[in-house]
Parts: structure tokens; C-alpha cells; sequence
């Protein structure tokens, strides 16, 4: 399929989706939309991140909810916050944009961490170590109460980022009806998707991004060439645990407290059927795959009154994930490159 | 032990199992050289290889490059002092366009880097430059120049061994690791991998060479060792292997017991 044809399929489906959006949705469109970008923006991110370790690398990683939530907690905690129910308030910390360089730094130290022993093995070993880590880290996280709020959670930190909220922004959210602290980490996500998508792309196009395709290739031949191959897929894991960090702040700051079953594994599952959906390797493919994933998220409770009457949450759910699963079937028989891959960049070569 | 040799093993062992692989007790290869390795399929000369180029540990035994002891180095660090080989079974980077492949190879781990990457951006493009006149030359010599910019997976079987061979050369190589650069290459080709070969050679390029296409061996080598069941069973120049009865005997199997 020739690059163009992927945009318009890219740029109609999106039109369709929003569009069925609109026409199902009576009131509160606009609040159902910020939402959706939103979630669609932070999950993208988390994607992309991904995509950097098995797009560009062939690195499996099945624990990016991890570094997600290490980024999110490493940050939080260092700014004012309150730890859940009667815990400690915390009302001193460091300035926001520094905390989230220590998060992003704190992902990539457990990307490094995890990767040192597990990425001069085969490819398998990193998807089953990064498993278990995740895991491990979110029952950590539950048990060290007194640090990390357990199950009660983290709150009153949010004020760190709405108090650089800019006037009109809120004057929007309100002549518009919607949250204006929503609106406000929408508009910071996508911000930063594109400073992320600029940066990556100039890596990307630079001699480091051709050497991890190498990589993703053959490490024996790279090696054979006298390059570090466990060096560079360090170094790519890191980036993309980092640029997951960066994702799971802006979670914590879009729920507006910090839940440790935030982090369950099915996220990362969530973002792996967004990159799949919109495409291993391209640049913009895992941002588009999350806002279709999330366009199917919001919009399936007026297709699931076709299967229920009154569908109740748990149906609602199972109709959603329905959804999920036949587009990714559907990807994978008419486009299996995703929407924006390249077919020669799909076989899935595991490192 | 040290050795003002290009290359010296000594008692270089490794088994699988209970199969002896490679059994070298001492071998050495001097500079301008080309030198052959022979021997019948499963003598061990592809896991030597191996373990010269640390694709595979040794059991035991030590190898020494331009006199340093090197069997504790990994791969990559022995390809940076000038040890480049080649694979029996081709690896190229099929997802990659030739110049690519040409290109990763040849360029610098310092520009590789990722904050250099980073930070010069575009100003690395002069480097890359640089380095395509190098490419060009290289494709020229392999006549794989009218694929340059075609991925390197619609090459046919002998081209990828050709830009394999490319990919060696622009890392300026001391010492050349081929193994089997002609199998599956059609006679006119390899007549002209061997001319390549050669002139590599008188350039001042060692190279140790293992192949099947014993006219071809005897034809371009200076010195010919012959291995049989991991064992060095013979060494010297190739008229004398040609008649030597060890030989004749691990090739064609023992006449009676
Ligand atoms: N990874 C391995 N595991 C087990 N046995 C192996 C392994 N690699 C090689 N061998 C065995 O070691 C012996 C030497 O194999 P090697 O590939 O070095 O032979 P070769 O001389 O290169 O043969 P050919 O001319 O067919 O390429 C063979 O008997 C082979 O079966
Ligand atoms: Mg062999």
C-alpha cells in the first residue's frame, strides 16, 4: 500500500469515528471529546515508547504499566501531595518540571536496571523479566503504604500543574463546558507528542536510529561490525521506559490521584493494541492507534444497546474489548503493517 | 605466551556434548597472507571461526591478535581492532536499502552515539557524505552499484555475499574472516570474487578463508590448512596439501581401515 493511501485510510477513519461520535453523543460532546483525546494523547505517548523498543529495536516489552508508574510515583511524590486516607500531607517539594526530569530519569533506571541482565539474552527473556517486574512493582508499590499511599492512593498534588494553567485555557473549558484541568493536561499531552514525535524523528533519521534497525535485524551482524549491540538496545530501552514515565505523570495528573491499579498489566496490553492498530515502526502510527482505541472505548455504549438493553458496566466492557478485537483482527488480515506501517517493517523480528 | 604473529591460537578447544568440535593445539597466520581453511562438512571450521571472532567461547585455549591476548574481548571489541569476518550463511540487513547496510557498517561509533546523533542532527550529514563516496567506491568494485538505494532483501544470493564482503571492506579491515565467499555464486562471479580477493590481498588485507571450491583454494591461496574432525591434519603450501595423503584420505574417507 503506497504512503498516501495509509493517510487517507488514517485521516477517514478518524472522520467516521468522530463524526458517530458526534451524531450518538446528544449532549456533552465536547466533554466526551476532551476526554477522549486526552486519554487517546497520554496512551499515544505510552506508545510511542513502545514503539521505540519494539519498533525500532525489536525489544519486547510487556512491563511498560511499570515505567509508566514509576515515572508517575518518582514525580508525584516530589512535589506537594497527600498520601490517601489520614496519611501524611506533604505541603514542600521540588518545582514541577524538575520532578518530572527525576521521573523520567527514575524510568529509565529501571529500564537500565532490567535491561542489564535481561538484554544479552533472547528477546524472550526481557518480555518475560519486564512481565514480572511490572507486577512486582505494583505489589511494592501497594505494600510501602506509608511512602506510597498503597491502595489509598496519592492525592492533592494536581495543583503543581493546574496552577500554570493560562487564563484562557480555563475561559475555553468553560465556554465550552468542560474540564478545565482536563482540558489543560489534554492540551500539555499533545504538546508534548509533538516535541517527543520531533525529537524522535531526528533520532530516528540520525546514524544512532539506523544502527538500532540493525540491531532490530541481526545483532550477530552487528556485532561482527565492531558495534556494542547490547549497548544500543540499553540505550533504546531506556529512552522508551522514559518516554513511558513521561506518560504515566500525565495519567496521574488527568485522574488527579494516583491509584496503584492504575498500573495493572492490562494497560500495557491497552498499548500494545494501540500500536498494533496504528502501526509498528511509523513515527505518528501509536498515536493514532490510541485515539482509535479510544474512539472505540467511548463510542461502543450506543453500539452495545444493539447487543443489551441498558447494558449495565461489566457489559458495556465486554462489548468495548469485542471491538478492540475485531479491529485488530481486521488490521492484521487487510493491513497487518497497521495503519501507518510499512509492510517491511512488520515481521515481527524479536531481539 | 605472546606472539608478534597477526593471529596465534593455542590449545583452542571447544566440544558440544560429547563431539569435539575444534581441537587446535597451536596455529599461527602471519601477515600478508592469504590463507585457506579446508576441510570436510562438520570439521569444525565455521565454529573456529567462531571462536577467533568470539561468536562462541572457547573452552579453553588463548587467542592472540598482533600479540595482545584477546580471548577474553568480545565480538564487538575484536571487530574494532580490525578483525571483520563473514558469515557462511549471509547476514545482511534484508530490511535495510545497500547503502544502508554500507553505510551502518562503515560508520563511527562516535557518530553513533545517540547524544551526538542528538545534538549535531543534520551537521552529521557531512560524515555520511563522506562516507557514500566511500560506499560508491566499494559498490562499484562489487558491481552492486545499480542496487545502491534497493533493499538489501532483493538482492539475489550472490549479491548479498558481495555486499557482505562490501560491508567488511569499508571498515578497513586487518584481518578478513571469510567464510565460504563463494558458495552459490556462479562460476564468471566468483572468478571475479577471487580477482577482488586477490587484490585485497596485495593491498595489504589478510585474510583467512574457508571454501569448498578446492581449485579455487589452490588457485588464490599462499598457505592452505586443512582441519578434520576439529583437528589440524595438515598445513603448508597448496601443492603440497594437493598431495598429501592425510587429505586425499579425510576427503574422500579412508580406503581401508
Ligand atoms: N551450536 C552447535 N551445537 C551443537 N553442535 C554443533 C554446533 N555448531 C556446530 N556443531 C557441530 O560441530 C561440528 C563442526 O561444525 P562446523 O559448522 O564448525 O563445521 P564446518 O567445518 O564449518 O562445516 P561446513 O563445511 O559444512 O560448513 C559439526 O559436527 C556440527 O554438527
Ligand atoms: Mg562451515
Amino acid at each position: 500500500m503506497k504512503d498516501y493511501k495509509r493517510y487517507i485510510i488514517a485521516v477517514s477513519l478518524l472522520t467516521v469515528s468522530f463524526l458517530y461520535i458526534f451524531t450518538s453523543n446528544e449532549t456533552g460532546v465536547a466533554r466526551i471529546f476532551v476526554n477522549l483525546l486526552t486519554f487517546a494523547g497520554i496512551y499515544g505517548l505510552a506508545a510511542i515508547g513502545i514503539n521505540v523498543h519494539f519498533g525500532w529495536t525489536g525489544l519486547l516489552n510487556f512491563g511498560h504499566a511499570a515505567f509508566m508508574g514509576i515515572g508517575a510515583y518518582t514525580t508525584i511524590l516530589l512535589i506537594p501531595h497527600a498520601l490517601g486516607r489520614e496519611g501524611v500531607v506533604i505541603e514542600t517539594g521540588l518545582p514541577l518540571p524538575l520532578a518530572v526530569i527525576i521521573g523520567m530519569l527514575a524510568a529509565a533506571l529501571l529500564g537500565l536496571i532490567l535491561g542489564l541482565p535481561t538484554l544479552r539474552l533472547r528477546g524472550d527473556y526481557l518480555a518475560i523479566v519486564t512481565i514480572a517486574a511490572a507486577e512486582i512493582f505494583r505489589l511494592l508499590i501497594r505494600d510501602f503504604e506509608d511512602i506510597t499511599g498503597g491502595v489509598y492512593g496519592v492525592i492533592q498534588f494536581s495543583e503543581a500543574l493546574q496552577s500554570l494553567r493560562p487564563n484562557f485555557i480555563t475561559n475555553l473549558a468553560t465556554s465550552i463546558e468542560v474540564s478545565s484541568s482536563q482540558l489543560w493536561v489534554g492540551v500539555i499531552t499533545w504538546i508534548l507528542i509533538i516535541f517527543t514525535l520531533l525529537f524522535l524523528n531526528r533520532l530516528q533519521k540520525s546514524p544512532w536510529g539506523r544502527a538500532l534497525r540493525a540491531v532490530r535485524e541481526d545483532e550477530d551482524a552487528v556485532r561482527a561490525l565492531g558495534k556494542n549491540a547490547v549497548w544500543l538496545k540499553l540505550q533504546s530501552f531506556m529512552l522508551g521506559a522514559s518516554i513511558g514515565g513521561l506518560s504515566g505523570i500525565l495519567l496521574a495528573f488527568n485522574y488527579g490521584t494516583l491509584q496503584v491499579s492504575t498500573f495493572v498489566p492490562v494497560l500495557t496490553f491497552y498499548l500494545w493494541a494501540a500500536l498494533i492498530l496504528g502501526g509498528v515502526g511509523s513515527l505518528a502510527g501509536p498515536a493514532l492507534g490510541a485515539v482509535i482505541f479510544w474512539v472505540i472505548i467511548s463510542g461502543t455504549d450506543s453500539l452495545a444497546e444493539i447487543f443489551f438493553e441498558n447494558a449495565n458496566g461489566q457489559q458495556l466492557a465486554g462489548v468495548r474489548f469485542v471491538f478492540v478485537g475485531l479491529l485488530i483482527m481486521f488490521t492484521m488480515i487487510f493491513t497487518p503493517s497497521g495503519i501507518l506501517g510499512k509492510k517491511e517493517e512488520l515481521l515481527l523480528d524479536i531481539k | 605466551m605472546t606472539s608478534n604473529k597477526l593471529l596465534s591460537v593455542s590449545s583452542l578447544k571447544k566440544s558440544f556434548g560429547g563431539l569435539q568440535a575444534v581441537n587446535v593445539d597451536s596455529l599461527e597466520f602471519s601477515e600478508n597472507e592469504i590463507t585457506s581453511l579446508i576441510g570436510p562438512n562438520g570439521a569444525g571450521k565455521t565454529t573456529f571461526f567462531d571462536l577467533l571472532t568470539k561468536f562462541q567461547n572457547p573452552d579453553q585455549g588463548n587467542i592472540f591478535f598482533e600479540g595482545e591476548n584477546v580471548t577474553s574481548f568480545q565480538s564487538y571489541k575484536l571487530a574494532r581492532l580490525g578483525m571483520t569476518r563473514t558469515f557462511q550463511l549471509t547476514r545482511v540487513f534484508e530490511k535495510m536499502s545497500v547503502l544502508e547496510n554500507m553505510q551502518f557498517s562503515g560508520s563511527s561509533v562516535k557518530n553513533e552515539s545517540i547524544s551526538r546523533s542528538l545534538i549535531k542532527g543534520k551537521s552529521l550529514n557531512n560524515f555520511e557524505k563522506e562516507l557514500e563516496i566511500e560506499v560508491d567506491k566499494i559498490l562499484e568494485l562489487l558491481n552492486l552499484s545499480h542496487m545502491k538505494y534497493s533493499y538489501a532483501r532483493e538482492l539475489s544470493g550472490g549479491q548479498k555475499k558481495l555486499l557482505e564482503l562490501g560491508r567488511a571492506l569499508i571498515r578497513k579491515p586487518k584481518l578478513l574472516l571469510l567464510d565460504e565467499p563463494l558458495a552459490g555464486v556462479n562460476p564468471k562471479l566468483a572468478e571475479e570474487i577471487l580477482d577482488i580477493i586477490k587484490n585485497l590481498s596485495i593491498e595489504g588485507i589478510n585474510i583467512i578463508m574457508v571454501e569448498h571450491n578446492i581449485n579455487a583454494v589452490m588457485k588464490i591461496s599462499e598457505r592452505v590448512v586443512v582441519m578434520a574432525e576439529g583437528k589440524i591434519i595438515a598445513d603448508g603450501e597448496p601443492e603440497a596439501i594437493r598431495n598429501n595423503e592425510n587429505v586425499i584420505e579425510a576427503y574422500l574417507g579412508k580406503v581401508n581401515e
